[in-house]
């Protein structure tokens, strides 16, 4: 049991006083729980990490990948890519598929919510290549539905949402319940 | 058995999840009820507290956000988190079809639990029961974010 605890100690607290901060030039979006950090990390698909199931492109966009740190090893889920627009970090993410990256972003660490090791990641630097925002997700929207109706920034546009809300409404209860409340609240 | 020192490191590294392999970590099955959730929204705060950015006070902005590419979560009774990272045959958990239609529904799963540096991941192999939109907190918290319905008079 000494031997247990001090290999835990030993390894556990130079991990614990580790401190992504340094270097980070990431933007605040003025968030409760928002640490700037910048670190290199191995870009994977969390499915196949977890699971074992794992294509060669990481799924293309369309699953979730993760940032396995160089640092300590940890899985530093991004939610979010850099753009204020409703927007995840796959699509941003994907090109750089089981490449070593440097990220700059924001981690959120909130304790009394769960939130561990989850980030918004601002910028990608891939070894030897110029840093790029994360901001590709309304471009590849863009790109894949080119024929949206309507104005506006693509989240009143895309189809698939627009769909939903006509059978739903706005408040996922039915139209009959966004009338009345549209009625009461506008 | 007495364990020897590399045993003990290994045990230590085991603890701190330290990845030994490279694919197929240990899970466990569970069954869990909560709801469909959009995860950046509840864990940043940027549209509200946690209660605010759930049911159908955000149902509009958990669509958007689910069909944005954000992670999808399972906001269990219990107030646990799961990341959901796979709901049946389908792997699409960046803006797929099947997690966007159950945005802001509560759901009964049965699946796999991973758990991974602090966050629990779940592998969704059924969802047992779907009852729709069932926490009605429109009327306590208005519509969130406020512009997620357009002002019929503009």
């Amino acid at each position: 049991m000494k031997h247990l605890t001090a290999c835990l100690a030993l390894i556990a607290s130079p991990l614990a006083a580790q401190d992504f901060s340094e270097g980070s030039e990431a933007r605040s979006w003025n968030l409760y729980a928002e640490v700037p950090a910048k670190f290199d990390a191995e870009v994977v698909d969390v499915l196949c990490t977890l699971t074992g199931d794992c294509p060669d492109d990481c799924g293309a966009g369309k699953r979730q990948l993760g940032l396995v740190r160089a640092a300590d090893g940890a899985l530093i889920l991004p939610l979010k890519n850099s753009q204020p627009a409703f927007t995840g970090a796959a699509v941003d993410l994907a090109p750089f598929c089981r490449q070593t990256v440097t990220v700059d972003g924001l981690i959120l660490d909130d304790p009394d919510l769960g939130a561990r090791n989850v980030y918004l990641v601002q910028t990608i630097q891939a070894a030897g290549a110029d840093r790029i925002k994360a901001n590709q997700w309304t471009k590849d929207w863009a790109r894949n539905n080119p024929d949206a109706p309507g104005k506006g920034p693509w989240f009143r546009r895309d189809p698939r949402i627009n769909e939903i809300i006509a059978t739903d409404g706005y408040l996922g209860l039915g139209l009959e319940e966004d009338r009345i409340y549209i009625e009461e609240n506008f | 058995m007495r364990p020897t020192r590399l045993s003990a490191l290994a045990a230590a590294l085991l603890l701190l999840g330290a990845p030994i392999g490279a694919h197929a970590q240990e899970a466990t099955r569970i069954q869990v009820t909560g709801e469909i959730i959009d995860t950046w929204c509840y864990y940043s705060g940027v549209m509200g507290g946690p209660d605010a950015v759930v049911g159908s006070a955000h149902q509009t902005c958990a669509l958007w956000c689910s069909a944005g590419g954000i992670p999808v979560g399972l906001l269990a009774e219990d107030g646990t988190v799961y990341m959901v990272l796979r709901v049946g045959d389908d792997t699409e958990s960046a803006g797929g079809d099947t997690l966007l239609k159950l945005a802001a529904h509560t759901v009964e799963a049965d699946g796999m639990l991973y758990q991974r540096d602090g966050l629990n991941y779940l592998v969704v192999a059924e969802v047992v029961s779907d009852m729709d939109i069932t926490n009605r907190n429109h009327n306590d918290y208005g519509n969130v974010p406020s512009f997620s319905i357009p002002d019929p008079n503009k």
